[in-house]
């Protein structure tokens, strides 16, 4: 957005070039949900503060997608549902605010899994967003719209929410960089609630440096949630070049062993090497409560799901469903049939694992694997600055694929969902291309190390030069 | 090893219904099964330990104004109520 700040070109120029981007492209890759139509007019107002002289924030017009789950006052926002098919967002989320106090402009909404309860994005109700490095193959999910959007030049970056790898996956399947925060250092007011006590937004751009921008727009306390943490207004771009010599990084045993695919683990030996030719030191480490992960992640996460989705009874959100005739059991079950599958039997789920008589087989001893999985990584950081994996131990697989196997999904997640569950930083920076499909390298941080963990990210950025996406 | 009709009644108590019965539950059937592997992770003695969240990082129990009536945004309502399925 230089360019736009010099007065090179107009911040309406170049929200027009993006959206005639989206209309060239998004027939095919189905990243949108919605456009906004009144991008180009909110970048004429925007042109109109820079040459009339008036303050105008840190963004100049920057056109940004946002995950259909944020909410954006007055527009749409169905989290891929069609059970909030028609909801009008009455309020902005906190992220919302921020970027609009700093003029961003929101070019749409993206598409994701229905509630965000997915890694592929073959679970929304409006159809799948296709890889723009391949379009037989999955963009990841649940942000995969998200992640599209960014990797097919229809924006610039994109907020999408990290519940289990959300953020990620799809960073790592579509060649982009994808940032999970530390638990609580964004807001999540105003993002529908799928499981609170693990997710967060966050930032999805082409660069490191882009990803640093979007988080000191949007990180920060903020009184409307009360999980934030204060981060004294760091600025993360502030020495992002400052490199990693002399840092101690731990190669996690556990998410490189059996399943990964000999490509992923070709690139991971492979960052490695240009992580030690960086100058730090690397060695194997273990997380022996990983191999339990993700059986814990999605018990506590159906279990939360559950009790959120509680609230779609028709009555205070939902369709055109007429409740004469109904007794009121019956019309919220009846009502419910517009969840899609995958929504549906979370549903189940969620009530099954922490019901009576199962709580202690199952939701306790989930509650028991993440604060074990806690302590085990919280003593890993005592002696290492990094953590290290690739993001998705699998390439990218075709649509379709793997939609009938629950369990073989599941374990897509293994690398991503340790950083959700023990509340610490996690960013994927793309690092390779194999077959025509990208890989992504994971790197974790101690709570609060936000700032260093963007230094590493951008230093095994630095090494690598990755060919256009073939759109 | 949970049972099919387990997985049924607590579809019923989540206020669920569902066309294709045995898709469902032959899938989460398979979910839950998955979730056994818990048993192996030798975590029966730990205890779980709770953050305490003190009442000052809430924020203050007040009325904050707000222009849209969002009532008026409901399905159901007709003017002066919202109209409900019946209770009994």
């Amino acid at each position: 957005m230089q360019e736009v700040q010099n007065g090179n070109i107009s911040a309406e120029d170049y929200v027009s070039k993006t959206i005639e981007q989206i209309n060239n492209v998004d027939e095919n890759l189905h990243a949108f949900l919605q456009i906004n139509s009144e991008a180009i007019d909110n970048a004429r107002q925007i042109d109109k503060k820079i040459k009339s002289g008036k303050n105008v924030g840190a963004c100049f017009g920057m056109p940004i997608s946002i995950k259909d789950n944020i909410c954006i006052k007055d527009s749409k926002t169905t989290c891929a549902s069609n059970m909030l098919e028609n909801f009008i967002a009455p309020y902005d989320a906190t992220v919302i605010s921020k970027l609009k106090q700093q003029d961003a402009i929101f070019v749409g909404k993206t598409n994701l899994d229905e509630f965000a309860m997915g890694l592929t994005t073959e679970f929304s109700a409006f159809g799948p967003s296709r890889n723009p490095w391949n379009l037989d193959y999955v963009p990841g999910g649940s942000s995969g719209g998200s992640a599209v959007s960014v990797s097919a030049f229809e924006c610039l970056a994109s907020l999408g929410s990290d519940t289990g790898g959300s953020v990620r996956n799809p960073a790592s399947f579509c060649g982009v960089v994808g940032f999970k925060p530390t638990y609580g250092l964004i807001s999540r007011f105003g993002l529908i609630s799928y499981a609170n006590s693990i997710e967060q937004i966050g930032p999805i751009a082409r660069t490191v440096k882009d990803t640093a921008f979007i988080l000191n727009m949007i990180a920060g306390l903020d009184p409307n949630d009360n999980t934030t943490i204060d981060n004294s207004n760091q600025d993360y771009l502030l020495g992002i070049d400052s490199g990693i010599e002399g840092k101690k990084i731990g190669i996690i045993k556990e998410m490189i062993g059996e399943g990964i695919d000999s490509a992923v683990m070709s690139a991971t030996k492979n960052a490695i090497s240009k992580f030690q030719g960086l100058g730090a030191v690397c060695e194997e480490v273990s997380l022996d409560m990983v191999k339990y992960s993700v059986a814990a992640y999605y018990t506590i996460t159906a279990t939360e799901a559950g009790s959120n989705l509680a609230r779609y009874d028709n009555l205070r959100y939902g369709y055109d469903f007429p409740v004469e005739g109904y007794e009121f059991n019956s019309y919220i079950s009846k009502a419910r049939r517009k969840f899609g599958p995958e929504v549906t039997r979370r549903m189940i789920l969620g009530g099954f694992v922490p019901s009576s008589g199962h709580a202690g087989k199952y939701f306790l001893k989930a509650l028991k694997v993440k604060q074990k999985l806690t302590q085990e990584i919280d003593q890993l950081f005592k002696k290492y600055d990094f953590l290290i994996a690739p993001t998705v131990p699998v390439l990218p697989f075709k649509i379709g694929e793997k939609i009938d196997d629950p369990v073989a999904l599941f374990l897509v997640d293994i690398n991503t969902v340790t950083a959700n569950l023990t509340g610490k930083p996690a960013i994927s920076v793309p690092f390779e291309i194999s077959n025509g499909l990208p890989i992504g390298i994971q790197i974790f941080a101690n709570s609060n190390d936000d700032k260093s963990l963007l230094q590493a990210a951008r230093a095994l950025e630095s090494t690598v030069k990755l060919p256009e996406v073939p759109i | 090893m949970v049972n099919e009709q387990e997985i049924e009644i607590v579809a019923k108590l989540m206020k669920i219904e569902i066309d294709d019965h045995k898709e469902y539950i032959d899938k989460v059937h398979a979910m839950i099964d998955y979730f056994d592997i818990l048993d192996n992770a030798g975590v029966q003695d730990e205890e779980i330990s709770m953050k305490d969240i003190p009442l000052s990082n809430l924020r203050e129990d007040k009325h904050i104004p707000y222009e849209d009536k969002l009532i008026e945004r409901l399905n159901n309502y007709k003017g002066t109520y919202v109209r409900a399925p019946k209770m009994i």
